[in-house]
């Protein structure tokens, strides 16, 4: 049983990795049709989810949702719902992991093959998904400590630099008032759902009470205003729709004159990669899970047979990885990426509707 | 007298199974021959046996005898052959006065008395170390720790040693999942030998393979004392100068006991700089390796030249020359570490001066990683547990091979892998790696969890 600080760290990590992923990506496309005000629908909806999911878990002290689920609903609808939740999560993973791949090969090392470079990626991940819930939890909270003063200091040299044009910021700033779309929605309010792995990490909960919760609008409104507003104050409102990875872009024009690294980005892309392998530790393991709930409904005979069964799992997750990272060329990362924003605002609808009905068919059985 | 058959037997099995032991005796004492003793001469201190049983014994009669013999604190009145047997062996003398036998202590013991700890030296504070005497070492802890709840529990661990080994904790403050824990794998060690802490710590431990010590080994009374207060449990062994504690974690490895004595401020700097020395000794090597061979952009301009300009006579790839140096480096500390003293400064010398200035002046090395080299044989000795400080030593090389197979990215993804293994390791069931630990023991008025 841990202490709710942990909960934090869960959310924390979400919000920090979002610049990964594509969330900039879709935001920038719509900067002149409506990203801000979806950055404040999403401010507003994500907090709603968040509370309310957290307030229903509460009352499943120690449970994950494979025993919720199995425990409230019958089999055939449980089933399918475990199943796609596990997909979720695991594609959440592959696809940072994935992009995190073709960063690499574009920023820091042309010359080492994907192959290793994604071989040694999913060679630690995999190994790290079976660790304890508990022990993915105190990895998540030294990883965030040793990252967040790196991440502070560039984000502070990225805003104090001279070069930085506030007149583009504004000028997207006038946009405000425009109906946004489903997709920049969808996309920004990704960085709230470091709750939904509370789905496994409720486990290692006794009972969540939640203190400082207005921290959570506040601080994600930051985090999509940075995500939004840096780059373009970088590259301009115009320029900035050329690049592709436009985080590291824009690390890449930040330059450090005092220190013994030089380019920013260098330091953003290892502190990014240190918290994306720890992000995707945390999904992989909560997919993992999810599959032993489903697959595993009787007691599987002693620890060797429980842990090889993990290893077919994990062994049928790396093989997609693979997989993607050979099939997906950039534009279809892409678009898969964008793909999988949208559809994980539903999915997240739905898995707080399945915890909702759990909880009333518990309460009226009680 | 239906006894005397009994003691007679008894006598006589204990004579049929000592002869032989060149340093067995057995005396008749006294005028009236029913007093009889038999005893190892070398485990028995012989001025005890000739001022307090052989003089004595011509003086009173036999009841006078046998109520003094029995006044002593120490001596015991039994018919448990076994036990006998084991005492005699420890050093006591067996005393058969007409039908009963005592047990009369006269133990022997040699050991050297109090030092000052070497290995973990500290500039202020107490300087005493634990002795190889177990009496010794728990009247040093009593002393620091006087209260009535210190719990001092004996067993014997090793079916030729039969070392003493002693669970001490404080009653009040001990986490009970850690006590049992702890008196469970104690009782499932089963070994003919047991003569080091080190040894025990293997016993005890979660798994058989693994790299990060999970107790601390010490040699200083006051660190005992010092985690006897925080609710922990230390182990004592006889014949060992050295304590067990348990549990421990990462954290615990860095802490010196010089952190209590120097102001707060300059504690937090200490210990600040026990972490940056762990990064820059784990890390450095890897890092050379990195820059040269992988990413020589990611540096400043002026530095990259720097080192390229320094290896440029260098004939081969740069973890070549890391692990070259580092083996050389490790051959020096072994070597100094095993000659006699008064050789000793002459390796340091031959290795370090004329080694190192020869290596760069013929080319195979660079001088830049000479720095590198000596930097982290430094950084490695400021951490305060040997344990730790080794084990750090064999780690650099894990990092070495990933920055010469995957170059900066290896270094990164090892580093994680690293913070996850800390993380999924437990000591005695606490976790290894956490940031903001849960103490076992909080203030006075809480209650222990458990």
């Amino acid at each position: 049983m841990v202490n709710e600080r942990y909960f934090y760290y869960l959310f924390t990590i979400q919000a920090l990795i979002n610049i990964v992923n594509f969330v900039p990506r879709v935001l920038i496309d719509n900067r002149f049709e409506g990203a801000l005000m979806s950055i404040l629908v999403s401010v507003v909806l994500g907090t709603t989810l968040l509370i309310i999911f957290t307030k229903i878990i509460s009352h499943f002290p120690g449970e994950g949702l494979p025993e919720i689920i199995h425990d409230t609903l019958p089999r055939f609808v449980g089933l399918p719902l475990l199943c796609i939740f596990a997909f979720l999560w695991y594609e959440s993973g592959a696809i940072t992991l994935v992009s995190f791949v073709d960063i690499t090969l574009r920023f820091i090392t042309p010359d080492v093959s994907p192959v290793f470079a994604i071989i040694g990626f999913l060679l630690l991940v995999t190994m790290c998904s079976r660790l304890k819930t508990e022990s993915i939890l105190y990895a998540l909270e030294t990883t965030l400590i040793i990252n967040c003063p790196l991440v502070a200091y560039m984000l502070i040299k990225a805003l104090i630099n001279p070069h930085f044009s506030w007149d583009a910021v504004m000028q997207i700033i006038t946009h405000l008032w425009t109906i946004p779309k489903y997709n920049s929605i969808a996309g920004a309010s990704f960085i709230f759902t470091g709750y939904v792995n509370l789905a496994i990490f409720n486990r290692a909960f006794k009972s969540l009470k939640l203190r400082h919760l207005w921290m959570i609008p506040l601080s994600g409104l930051m985090v999509l205003l940075v995500t939004l507003l840096v780059p373009i104050g970088y590259h301009g409102t115009i320029g900035v729709e050329q690049q592709v990875y436009t985080w590291f872009s824009t690390a890449d024009a930040i330059r450090s004159e005092f220190f013994i690294v030089e380019r920013v980005l260098f330091i953003f892309y290892f502190s990014y990669l240190a918290m994306s392998l720890v992000s995707v530790v945390v999904h992989w393991h909560i997919a993992l899970e999810l599959v032993k709930g489903f697959l595993m409904k009787k007691k599987t005979k002693g620890v060797k047979a429980a842990s090889n069964k993990d290893w077919w799992t994990l062994g049928l997750m790396t093989a997609g990885t693979v997989w993607m990272g050979f099939y997906f060329d950039q534009a279809k990362l892409t678009m898969f990426g964008q793909w999988f924003l949208n559809v994980r605002l539903p999915g997240e609808l739905l898995l707080l509707a399945t915890v909702l009905v759990a909880y009333r068919r518990r309460k009226k059985r009680a | 007298m239906p006894t005397k058959p009994n003691e007679q037997k008894m006598e006589e099995w204990l004579v049929e199974q000592l002869t032989g032991l060149m340093d067995f005796e057995e005396r008749s004492l006294g005028n009236s021959g029913d007093i009889k003793m038999i005893y190892l001469r070398s485990l028995t201190d012989s001025d005890t046996v000739k001022r307090f049983i052989v003089v004595p014994s011509y003086e009173m009669d036999v009841q006078e005898y046998e109520n003094y013999i029995f006044s002593f604190p120490g001596s015991e009145k039994t018919k448990d052959r076994q036990q006998v047997m084991e005492f005699v062996m420890k050093g006591y003398i067996f005393i058969r006065i007409k039908d009963s036998s005592y047990l009369f202590d006269a133990m022997k013991i040699e050991f050297s008395g109090i030092s000052s700890s070497i290995t973990e030296a500290i500039v202020q504070g107490p300087n005493d170390a634990l002795t190889e005497n177990i009496e010794i070492n728990v009247n040093l802890i009593r002393r620091r720790y006087q209260s009535k709840q210190l719990r001092i529990e004996p067993l014997t661990i090793g079916n030729v040693s039969q070392t003493t080994v002693v669970v001490m904790y404080d009653d009040s403050r001990v986490d009970r999942d850690v006590l049992q824990e702890m008196r469970k794998r104690l009782s499932e060690i089963s070994v003919d030998i047991l003569q080091s802490a080190g040894e025990l710590e293997k016993f005890i431990s979660e798994r058989k393979y693994r790299i990060f010590p999970t107790t601390v080994v010490t040699e200083r009374p006051d660190r005992v004392v010092f985690n006897l207060a925080a609710g922990k449990v230390a182990v004592l062994m006889n014949t060992v100068g050295y304590a067990v504690i348990a549990p421990s974690v990462f954290n615990d490895f860095f802490t010196a006991m010089d952190d209590k004595i120097q102001l707060p401020l300059v504690g937090w700097f200490m210990k600040l700089i026990r972490y940056i020395g762990l990064f820059l000794t784990v890390t450095l090597p890897a890092f050379y390796v990195a820059f040269t061979s992988y990413n020589p952009e990611i540096l400043k301009i002026q530095i990259t030249l720097l080192i390229a300009g320094s290896r440029a006579a260098v004939p081969y790839p740069s973890f070549i020359e890391v692990v070259l140096m580092l083996l050389m480096m490790e051959f020096l500390i072994e070597a100094s570490l095993r000659l006699p003293k008064a050789i000793g400064p002459t390796a340091t010398t031959v290795g370090g001066l004329i080694l190192g200035q020869a290596a760069t002046q013929a080319g195979l090395v660079s001088n830049i990683m000479i720095i590198i080299v000596s930097a982290v044989a430094i950084s490695n000795f400021v951490i305060p547990l040997n344990m730790m400080a080794f084990t750090v030593r064999v780690l650099k090389y894990y990092l070495i091979f990933f920055a010469a197979t995957f170059g900066l990215i290896g270094i990164v993804v090892s580093t994680v892998g690293i913070v996850m293994y800390l993380s999924g390791m437990r000591s005695f069931g606490k976790p290894y790696l956490e940031i903001f630990p849960k103490r076992a023991y909080q203030g006075k008025g809480d209650k222990q969890h458990g």
